[in-house]
């Protein structure tokens, strides 16, 4: 094994090479102990990989490397290895090996990637919260990229339904980034999931990562849901990879006239799956679970029937795009202490929140 | 006779010291010596006094001159000591009698025409002559009215420093300033800015109406264009009406900065301080060589205004933390503690992001972490101090058309001043002024909650991740809402309308 990671980290050589390198040899303990004249007369390897192979050899102090690698609870799985994902395995562009904290998406249950634009709005943070919640209580596996925003919102929802998820990550597995996510990722760890990455621990996140990682999220999911994406989005080329890859690709509709929702827009329109209710998403993935349907208009009449006729007329105003006191104390016709005490009221009874100062959305 | 003394007065800080201008002119090498621990100002006095006494037609012969300004440990500043000076030398030379001078103060600056321009700080200076038995003033025609302000010294306005001399040997008349009880006049508000310009933003209007019957400090949050600084301006016209005792402390600060009109010296309006964001930490809180008020002190009993708040360097922003709590200012200097006032409102405005569209995500450019290095131009400790916090709305088409009728200030000062007198009463006989001054001992005992809202509180605190701060905010704010509603007892619908108005802990906003 530590010669596979040997032969797994030299960023320099290309997957594809070292796939074959290690096919030919057999095991990457006999390619690294190659004779150089055998090197040379391989025909896939040019000059410029040759020296790299060379070099790394020289460079890579294989035991204590491997040590180091351990210590930190990461474990290497190649494509030669028979944990290697299936659903990667059929992949074109299937990365070499996949470094692992934590465990590995199961084989066996359904998972689904939930990605979406970093800057997004509140409905599709509630949404992705939402669909993961309810898809994870019902053991789908949430597979995401642990970026801000619907990433984000997409484990968390998983980790509320107590279920597992995964993030892909841009960077090295020993990474948290970004940073502010250090609390999810131990989360992530802490209830079955895991960070994988196609990348060597310590590897910084760097910008042309991110959009080669959105394959392996694609990959190793059976359906793609796009949460919230502008029309040229990274999230789109999660949803293209879905498509190549065979993937079912679904969208969250949203207003024609809000930005972060003209990808997923367009996406319907070329033919995606529409996202309606997690209901109905699980019925298309014919997952049965136990099925609590109506869950949300529930929540809506008991939240009726508690609150009075000041905070409910407040309530009814209050939807999932922000609104600022003002706007709610002129569709309500209600004065400025009146509508202030009702939010406050329905705040505290959590039925909204403020999402920056004196805007509120439902939560 | 060769020695004279005349009385005059210099400023320091805010305090008056008195001054003996002695003037000594004797035979022997022609000299004009003055001594007396003098800034330059002062010095180039001798220049400008000599020439004045010479081009007012008056004989300045060739002999030796020494200038005294006692107590010499005291640093002159000003250029308001030139007719005294002259005053004396022009005693000392046989031309006005010294019992003439007795029990007068004189103040003035000389021009080489022999023209009395008018000098800063005539009020202070008069108020203090005036405890000190002071029965007569010379001082320029321009500052007369501002000196008669002082019932009780009679007040003597000269043009120049021939008009001076005519008068002091007898040859002149000139009438004391009357007395004009300014107070009592229109104060000329009508002309001010009105709540009633506002259309709309219904719960700025409230959260400032609030602010003021407190006296707490107010943070408006809001976009670029939202009428920030137009409701801000608007303030000072809901603050009760000025006593007489704050016009008068607040025209002493102006009067020393020579920011008084001469004709209407008095200040009736509350100030309104509107500070640019590059103001230095010596502008806002007072500072220089020997100290002069800032801006605080000229927000004195009135409003102080800091638009795009983040944008103040940090250790400005610091500076006011102390001034806030004590309500005064000291500048320390080796030389000696100044003391100014400060009891003013603090009103900061700010975008909600850098871009100043969050939270409508799809026009605010901003990465949270633009954000939260906006945020973090503000230290905890000074939001701390911002009891309430509200958000000014975009204004919209239907607002700037305004067809509804709007509340005007008169209104809403009313209001506000029930408020005030139910404080009043309550704190009479302690330190106390207004409930933004509550501290945690006296929120206890001020603020007491009956069972229904304590269980209120309990689970808002835990519900909306209050921290010990806010929630002592939480409960001043609904004590000043219960005063505004003549309630004795704070009920739930205060505390609910104050939890409205809470400054958002930084953890939580804009995330």
């Amino acid at each position: 094994m530590e010669y596979e990671y040997w032969l797994a980290a030299m960023s320099m050589l290309p997957d594809r090479k070292k796939y074959l390198l290690r096919s030919h040899m057999k095991s990457a303990k006999a390619a690294y102990y190659i004779e150089e004249t055998e090197l040379g007369r391989l025909s896939f390897l040019n000059e410029k990989d040759c020296h790299t192979i060379k070099q790394a050899r020289k460079d890579w102090d294989v035991p204590a490397r491997y040590e180091a690698l351990c210590k930190r609870g990461i474990r290497l799985v190649t494509v030669f290895d028979g944990e290697y994902p299936k659903r990667l395995g059929q992949l074109s562009d299937k990365p070499y090996a996949l470094y692992v904290k934590g465990r590995l998406p199961d084989e066996q249950s359904c998972s689904v990637a939930v990605v979406g634009a970093r800057r997004c709005t509140p409905y599709g943070e509630k949404y992705a919260c939402d669909f993961s919640r309810r898809l994870a209580e019902c053991g789908v596996q949430v597979i995401s990229g642990l970026a801000r925003g619907i990433d984000g919102m997409g484990h968390r929802g998983a980790l509320m339904g107590k279920g597992k998820t995964f993030a892909v990550m841009g960077n090295g597995v020993d990474i948290c980034y970004p940073q502010e996510h250090i609390g999810l990722y131990e989360d992530i760890l802490a209830c079955g999931g895991g960070i994988l990455s196609e990348l060597p621990p310590g590897t910084p996140p760097q910008g042309y990562h991110f959009p080669r990682r959105n394959r392996i999220i694609s990959g190793l999911s059976d359906v793609v849901l796009v949460m919230e994406a502008k029309e040229k989005s990274g999230s789109l080329i999660t949803a293209d990879f879905g498509l190549e890859q065979g993937r079912d690709v679904y969208a969250l509709p949203g207003p024609i006239d809000s930005g972060l929702s003209g990808g997923c827009n367009r996406l319907i329109a070329q033919g995606a799956g529409i996202l309606l209710s997690p209901e109905l998403l699980l019925e298309e993935l014919e997952i049965s679970g136990n099925l609590i349907s109506g869950n949300i208009s529930q929540k809506r009449l008991e939240t009726e029937k508690v609150l009075e006729t000041k905070e409910d007329m407040v309530y009814s105003s209050v939807c999932l795009q922000p609104k600022s006191v003002n706007d709610l104390i002129e569709e309500t016709h209600l004065s400025a202490k009146e509508v202030l005490g009702s939010l406050a009221v329905l705040e505290i009874e959590g039925h909204v929140r403020q999402i920056s100062k004196n805007h509120y959305v439902r939560s | 006779m060769s020695f004279s003394t005349v009385l005059s007065a210099s400023i320091v800080g805010l305090k008056v010291e008195p001054v003996h201008v002695e003037a000594d002119v004797s035979n022997g090498l022609p000299a004009f010596n003055m001594v007396g621990y003098l800034s330059s100002e002062v010095k180039e006095a001798a220049e400008r006094v000599r020439t004045a006494i010479r081009n007012s037609g008056l004989d300045y012969p060739a002999k030796r001159t020494v200038i005294n300004l006692s107590p010499a440990n005291v640093k002159k500043r000003g250029a308001a000591f030139d007719l005294p000076i002259a005053v004396a030398i022009l005693i000392s030379l046989g031309k006005i009698r010294q019992r003439e001078v007795g029990g007068m103060l004189v103040i003035g600056e000389l021009g080489l025409d022999g023209r009395v321009q008018k000098v800063p700080g005539v009020l202070p200076i008069l108020l203090q002559a005036k405890e000190n038995g002071v029965k007569k003033c010379l001082l320029p025609k321009e500052n007369a009215p501002e000196g008669a302000l002082v019932g009780g010294v009679s007040v003597i306005g000269v043009e120049t420093l021939r008009d001076a001399v005519e008068y002091l040997v007898g040859n002149r008349v000139i009438k004391p300033e009357r007395r004009h009880d300014m107070y009592e006049e229109e104060s000329g508000e009508e002309l001010m800015p009105d709540y009633a310009d506002i259309c709309g933003q219904a719960a700025v209007k409230r959260a400032t109406e609030v602010a003021v019957a407190g006296g707490h400090n107010l943070l408006l949050v809001g976009p670029p264009g939202s009428g920030k600084t137009m409701t801000a301006r608007r303030i000072p016209t809901i603050f009760p009406p000025m006593t007489r005792e704050e016009s008068m402390e607040i025209t002493k600060v102006y009067s020393i900065l020579g920011m008084v009109d001469s004709e209407r010296p008095l200040i009736r309006k509350r100030p309104f301080r509107n500070v640019h964001h590059t103001a230095s930490k010596a502008a806002l809180v007072g500072g220089g060589a020997i100290p002069a008020p800032g801006e605080i002190s000229l927000a004195h009993e009135g409003v102080l205004f800091l638009d795009e708040l983040p944008e103040f360097s940090k250790n400005v922003l610091e500076a006011l933390r102390q001034p806030l709590e004590e309500r005064k200012v000291y500048v320390a200097r080796a030389h000696g503690t100044y003391q100014f006032p400060a009891n003013f409102m603090l009103v900061g405005a700010m975008n909600p992001c850098p871009c100043g569209c969050y939270p409508d995500m799809n026009r605010c450019t901003c990465t949270p972490g633009q954000i939260q290095h906006y945020l973090s131009k503000l230290s905890q400790p000074f939001l701390d101090r911002m009891d309430i916090c509200v958000e000014a709305p975009k204004v919209g088409y239907e607002s700037l058309a305004g067809k509804g009728r709007e509340e005007c200030s008169a209104a809403i000062r009313e209001r506000v001043c029930k408020a005030r007198a139910i404080q009043n009463d309550r704190y009479a006989g302690s330190e106390l002024l207004s409930n933004a001054m509550l501290g945690t001992k006296e929120i206890k005992r001020y603020c007491a909650l009956g069972g229904k809202e304590e269980r209120m509180m309990q689970k808002a605190f835990s519900r909306l991740g209050l921290t010990a701060r806010t929630y002592h905010k939480i409960l001043k704010v609904a004590r000043t809402i219960a005063d505004l509603d003549g309630a004795g007892q704070i009920g739930s619908v205060h505390l609910q309308e104050a939890i409205g108005y809470r400054t958002l802990d930084k953890k939580y906003w804009g995330r």
